[in-house]
């Protein structure tokens, strides 16, 4: 079974924001909601480095362990989905993810959350695949479809891979001996154990 | 010498509200009470494993 993964390659990650684009449009996120988002670090400095954050779909994930009525759940490859039915919005969640991943739409007055939502790696949710109901809750289901997250898909520099973790280590191992110099995957001692 | 008791005690019980536990607690996840996701099923087949490895080797490694 493979163990689905992502990796952004910070030496190729250009700021496009295409990734972050693509997602909000395959899955109609809400406005102030932002599945994936690219964080510049030393934004402005020479040598500045980006990256691509989304859910990491940790091997342990804190979310989970976190969540006070247990709507998350981890397929066998490995994704992290959770049921909008059961989330009662606490907030929990946001405050234990290392990558900052949940989020929380403004549904109305008083600062009110709503139902908590995060990247699925395009695997929708807990309702019938490709079903209309689980496009509104959860957005569209591309690996029901044989496909793969379309940030990863339409990344024009590759920088961001996902997949078969063992194939995304592969590519990125070939990258790390072409040009030199020392692996820098980023995020993954923190998401995946070994 | 009894005031200087007093004082030591004080001071011993005003220290212990210094103390810091470093012990970490560590949450283990529960048992997910959602519906079933009929996707599982799906991905434990053969095929979906195969299309999705075919699909990683059409749209992800390097140009």
């Amino acid at each position: 079974m493979a163990r689905m993964k992502f990796l952004c390659d910070a030496e190729r990650c250009i700021e496009c924001n295409a990734c972050v684009t693509a997602c909000k449009n395959e899955h109609e996120v809400p406005w102030g909601v932002n599945r994936r988002r690219v964080v510049v670090l030393n934004d402005g400095v020479p040598g500045e480095k980006s990256i691509s954050v989304a859910c990491m779909h940790c091997t342990d994930a804190p979310c989970a362990a976190v969540c006070p009525v247990d709507c998350f759940y981890t397929t066998d490859d490995g994704i992290v989905l959770h049921d909008k039915d059961l989330c009662i919005g606490c907030g929990y969640c946001f405050y234990a993810c290392p990558f900052g991943a949940p989020q929380y739409p403004q549904q109305s007055a008083f600062g009110v959350r709503g139902k908590m939502d995060k990247c699925t790696f395009c695997a929708g949710g807990p309702t019938a695949d490709n079903s209309d109901a689980e496009y509104a809750k959860y957005g569209r289901n591309r690996i029901a479809e044989g496909k793969l997250p379309l940030c990863a898909e339409m990344c024009s520099t590759k920088a961001l891979l996902a997949g078969d973790g063992d194939l995304v280590a592969d590519i990125y191992r070939q990258r790390v001996i072409r040009r030199g110099g020392r692996p820098q995957t980023w995020g993954w001692e923190t998401a995946y154990q070994s | 010498m009894y005031a200087r008791a007093i004082i030591t005690l004080a001071a011993a019980v005003m220290l212990t509200a210094c103390y810091e536990s470093t012990d970490v607690t560590v949450h283990k996840p529960g048992v997910y009470k959602g519906a079933r996701d009929p996707l599982l099923a799906k991905q434990r087949a053969p095929e979906q494993q195969q299309t999705l490895r075919e699909r990683f080797a059409l749209v992800q490694p390097d140009r």
